[in-house]
């Protein structure tokens, strides 16, 4: 059974009175079962192979060059002073912000009903426990002596005799990235047991049966199981909406609550939210516009799915290149020299480069997409969706290292030049990051079929409606 | 297959559908027909099934605001007892209960606790994990979750008749309709997976079982390191190499400008010796110059203050080789300090008397005669650069002659071969080591007059003894002599 989209069946086209449909062609709900499975259970493909190796062997380098950094000191970094947050905050920030389109799309999405959130979510939501796991990574290894990371929880101490300062932002954050990375576990495998039932009942392999079987807790798929999930499913929703946006704004939190020029703005938590769903939205259109031609799931995400998300991506970079706009309105405005040097610094200074790399690839890059050719042709997604990535690293860059750079003490002014081990890091934290996607794709479901064939069941019922005039929808 | 296993249990009856719209309408007639112990089994979730099964609504909304609130109550009283009360932070001035600050914690434990209500209170309430189900037994049952729908009615129904429930579930258009049976099949765990799993439970005590031994059991080994943090450390001895500086030594001499902790004297005529008012109506210079070397530490001010004064002692000596009977402070213009500064008591007599011991003894003798071990071996091997120590006992020396202040001169910048003893030697030690000379000085000359009445006995008894000590140990040394001699013959 191939699921190749069919020529000339276009679900991007509005018309009116109807919704456009999310699963295409003359697909049944065991189509559907067999799309998904077959990505898990069929042999390994050569381009599956390939990537693994290489993601691995990037996993491998990250993992030595931090026994490197434990057994040297942090000295191995290009942090100097004044700089002494640097590459390391900035893959932080980079990558939690990436972990936020995953609950983004699961949660609040799935409040406005925003049915085409089905076919994406499951992958989006394990780019985001990944892209978590790639962000906890450097706090905990950037705090000098990594094996005491555990000082930050708060236990009775028989060493040090006290307690955290819970009026500082970085415990505030420990606490957000800590939460959002369990609630965001939790959110992802409830919403996998069904679909790991299935899995479990396509299971030929006696151990495979066994280990999905446990995995699944013993799903049934009974009605009242089902009555309580969706209202797990529901709840879990609400509360993870209003956490993905205290996350970021936490993390703002450890800029703007300092003192330093660059940093100590108000606007900082909406525009960090707004920056995390741009680049998380950028990330999910990274990996799942070759994902879907690889894995031959056309029919599933449809180009409307993209064009969707193409829509967001539009409508967030642009909230992200007002932000840049206000902030130097509010430099100007605020009329605090410090603050307006660290600006015309940004943008005029020996940082320029990245600035204007910033500023081209998040604000300028997405505006081709007021196009729908554009939003509608995958290769120009990828290529935008890729600008959209290094942007965001830029402008973390950019606040992270430009700010520090040149703050209230001239005499202390220093350019920043990363190491190897700088670099070495942040390659190899995407190895950790396509490594567990690879795992992923070919473990787990990859699409959340449950919802998938719900949602196929409304549009045939929707469709029935249709075709059969006013009569038929009476009492329904 | 039912056919073969008569002694089974019957748990139920099971129809299956291909659509959703016939699983409701069979759901429908099975609740109009009264039976309440009913469930459908379906790959998504089936909306109106609730309504169509009389399924109640669920507790679990309210687990979760129980939890919840739990977790924004455990949160602010953490916070609070952890920061307000047991140890209390000063942080930018704020109050020690500074509940805005609270609120990102607060907010983000209450998120969590809620979210585990939902989660876990969603399991509990579904009874699952719940490996083993009868209605699995049943190879159709495995399209439950692919794209079948399933109703079931449960034997212990009050209405349950086996012949009836089969009846109606046909009437309903089901195309498959089956007891559900016990599962009596074997179905044992593979032994692999046994044996993995007690291999991993085993491998997974090893290291809690080394820590608890670590914990209950002594041991005369240093403890186990695995991250040394600063618990050794790496400071260099005095003497030692080291690659930091480009002299190579380890050892440093102070910052240009800084004084040492317990070295600040404000009074100049301390650290010199020197009566510095007197010297300003002579040699106003030279007092700028004192300033400078010792004040603030001036390198080159300290240089040539060293020069000047062993230019004097040069002169000094030469004009007492000279005239043999001139007094020896002819050359001497400098105006010492006549008096040691410190209250002369029993304690700084004891504290200069060890100190003397410790540095001066070694060539000066512990009796101060000039002759100690160095000068002892120096004169036995017959060094021919050795200028022997100066006795303390020449009238040269005396405090008529040779003032406090020049004697606390002297030993702090040293004369002829004897270096100066300023870096080894507290400032305030080396004028207790100017008063027990003294004290050594009086002792040679001293007359019995000169003790207490009440200590006079005791002076005596001791004086005796000493002598009868020094005899004793005259005849031995002669006894050892001479009986070496015979060894030797």
């Amino acid at each position: 059974m191939s699921l190749a989209i069919p020529n000339g069946l276009d679900n991007t086209v509005e018309r009116p009175g109807e919704r456009a449909p999310l699963v295409l062609g003359e697909t049944t709900y065991h189509d559907i079962t067999e799309a998904v499975c077959k990505v898990a259970e069929r042999p390994p493909s050569k381009g599956w192979i390939g990537g693994f190796l290489v993601a691995f062997a990037l996993l491998q380098m990250l993992g030595l060059l931090i026994v490197y950094l434990i057994y040297t000191g942090v000295g191995v970094w290009g942090n100097r002073a004044p700089i002494f947050w640097g590459w390391p905050i900035v893959n932080f920030v980079f990558w939690v912000g990436i972990g936020h389109a995953g609950t983004l799309i699961s949660a609040i999405l799935f409040l406005f009903r925003q049915e085409w959130r089905t076919s994406i979510n499951r992958a989006a939501e394990a780019m985001t426990i990944f892209a978590v796991a790639c962000a906890g990574t450097f706090p905990g290894i950037h705090v000098g002596r990594a094996w005491l990371a555990f000082w930050l929880a708060p236990y009775p101490s028989l060493n040090l005799w006290m307690w955290p300062q819970f009026r500082s932002p970085l415990l505030w954050d420990v606490f957000a990235v800590s939460t959002y990375g369990t609630v965001s576990l939790l959110f992802w495998y409830m919403g996998m047991v069904p679909d790991l039932a299935t899995f479990r009942d396509r299971s030929k392999n006696k151990y495979r049966r066994m280990a999905y079987g446990i995995l699944c807790l013993g799903w049934s798929g009974s009605s009242r199981h089902w009555m309580r999930y969706e209202k797990a499913y529901a709840i879990l929703a609400a509360l993870a909406a209003p956490l993905v946006l205290s996350v970021h704004t936490i993390v703002s939190f450890d800029f703007a609550v300092s003192q330093v020029p660059g940093w100590h703005t108000t606007i900082f938590p909406p525009y960090f939210v707004a920056g995390a769903i741009f680049s998380g939205f950028a990330m999910v259109l990274t990996l799942m516009v070759p994902a879907r031609q690889m894995l031959n799931l056309e029919k599933l995400i449809t180009i409307r799915h993209l064009e969707n998300m193409c829509k967001i991506i539009l409508a967030t970079g642009s909230i992200v290149g007002l932000a840049y706009g206000t902030e130097f309105f509010i430099a100007w405005y605020g009329q605090v020299p410090a603050e307006q040097f660290a600006f015309l610094n940004r943008a005029f200074g020996p940082y320029a480069w990245a600035y204007w790399t910033m500023i081209s690839c998040n604000v300028i890059s997405p505006q081709i997409f007021w196009f729908k050719k554009a939003r509608t042709t995958p290769w120009i997604i990828v290529v935008v969706s890729i600008f959209v990535n290094i942007g965001m690293w830029f402008e973390r860059f950019v606040i992270v290292i430009s700010s520090l750079s040149r703050d209230y003490l001239p005499s202390a002014w220093a350019y920043f030049s990363p190491t190897w081990v700088d670099w070495g890091m942040l390659i190899g934290s995407f190895g950790l990051f396509f490594t567990l996607f690879l795992l992923f794709c070919r473990t787990l479901p990859v699409i959340n079929m449950a919802e998938v064939k719900a949602t196929l069941a409304k549009q045939e019922h929707m469709a029935h409606l249709h075709g059969h005039g006013e009569e038929a929808g009476e009492g329904h | 297959m039912s056919e073969t296993k008569i002694e089974t249990t019957v748990h139920g009856m099971m129809a299956e559908f291909t659509t959703v719209d016939s699983l409701l309408s069979a759901c429908r007639r099975v609740r109009d027909a009264g039976y309440t112990k009913t469930d459908a089994y379906t790959p998504f979730p089936v909306h109106g099934i609730d309504k169509a099964l009389g399924i109640k609504p669920t507790v679990l909304p309210w687990i979760c605001l129980i939890a919840g609130a739990t977790g924004t109550c455990i949160a602010l009283a953490m916070q609070i007892w952890m920061n307000s009360i047991d140890y209390k932070y000063i942080i930018s001035g704020k109050p020690f209960l500074s509940l805005p600050a609270f609120i990102p914690v607060a907010f983000e434990l209450t998120i969590l606790l809620a979210s585990f209500g939902a989660f876990f209170g969603m399991w509990a309430l579904n009874g699952l994990p719940k490996f083993s189900n009868p209605m699995f037994t049943d190879p159709r049952f495995d399209r439950a979750t692919d794209d079948r729908f399933f109703l079931y009615v449960d034997a212990s129904d009050e209405r349950y008749d086996a012949a009836g429930v089969r009846s109606l579930m046909a009437d309903t258009g089901s195309d498959y309709i089956n007891e559900v049976v016990e599962d009596d099949s074997p179905k044992e765990v593979p032994k692999p997976v046994f044996l993995i799993w007690g291999l991993s439970v085993a491998a997974s005590l090893v290291p809690l079982i080394c820590i608890l031994t670590m914990r209950v059991t002594n041991s005369s080994q240093p403890r186990f390191h695995i991250f040394f943090d600063m618990d050794f450390s790496p400071a260099k001895d005095a003497q030692q190499v080291t690659s930091l500086f480009v002299d190579n030594r380890a050892m440093r001499s102070d910052v240009p400008g800084t004084v040492a902790r317990g070295q600040m004297e404000e009074s100049l005529d301390m650290l010199t010796g020197i009566d510095v008012e007197a010297l300003t109506l002579t040699d106003p210079p030279r007092v700028e110059r004192l300033v400078r070397a010792y004040m603030q530490a001036d390198d080159q001010a300290k240089a040539e203050e060293q020069e000047t004064l062993e230019k004097e002692a040069e002169a000094t000596d030469e004009a007492t080789e000279a005239a043999e009977a001139a007094p020896a402070s002819v050359m001497d213009t400098t105006p010492w300090v006549e008096k040691n500064p410190l209250t002369v008591d029993a304690d700084l007599l004891a504290t200069g008397q060890q100190q003397f011991a410790i540095y001066c003894s070694v060539c000066h003798g512990m009796d101060g005669y000039g002759n100690g071990l160095v000068n002892q071996r120096a004169q036995s091997i017959s060094a021919p650069t050795w200028v022997p120590p100066a006795s303390m006992h020449q009238e040269t020396l005396y405090a008529d002659k040779y003032p406090d202040g020049k004697l606390f001169s002297t030993i702090s910048n040293g004369i002829r071969k004897m270096p100066g003893y300023a870096g080894q030697i507290k400032l305030k030690d080396r004028w207790a080591i100017v008063a027990y000379v003294r004290a050594l000085q009086k002792s040679q000359n001293a007359s019995l007059d000169l003790v207490p009445d009440a200590k006079k006995a005791a002076v005596e008894k001791a004086v005796e003894e000493a002598k009868a000590e020094l005899k004793r140990q005259a005849e031995e040394a002669e006894k050892a002599a001479a009986a070496r001699q015979q060894a030797q013959q």
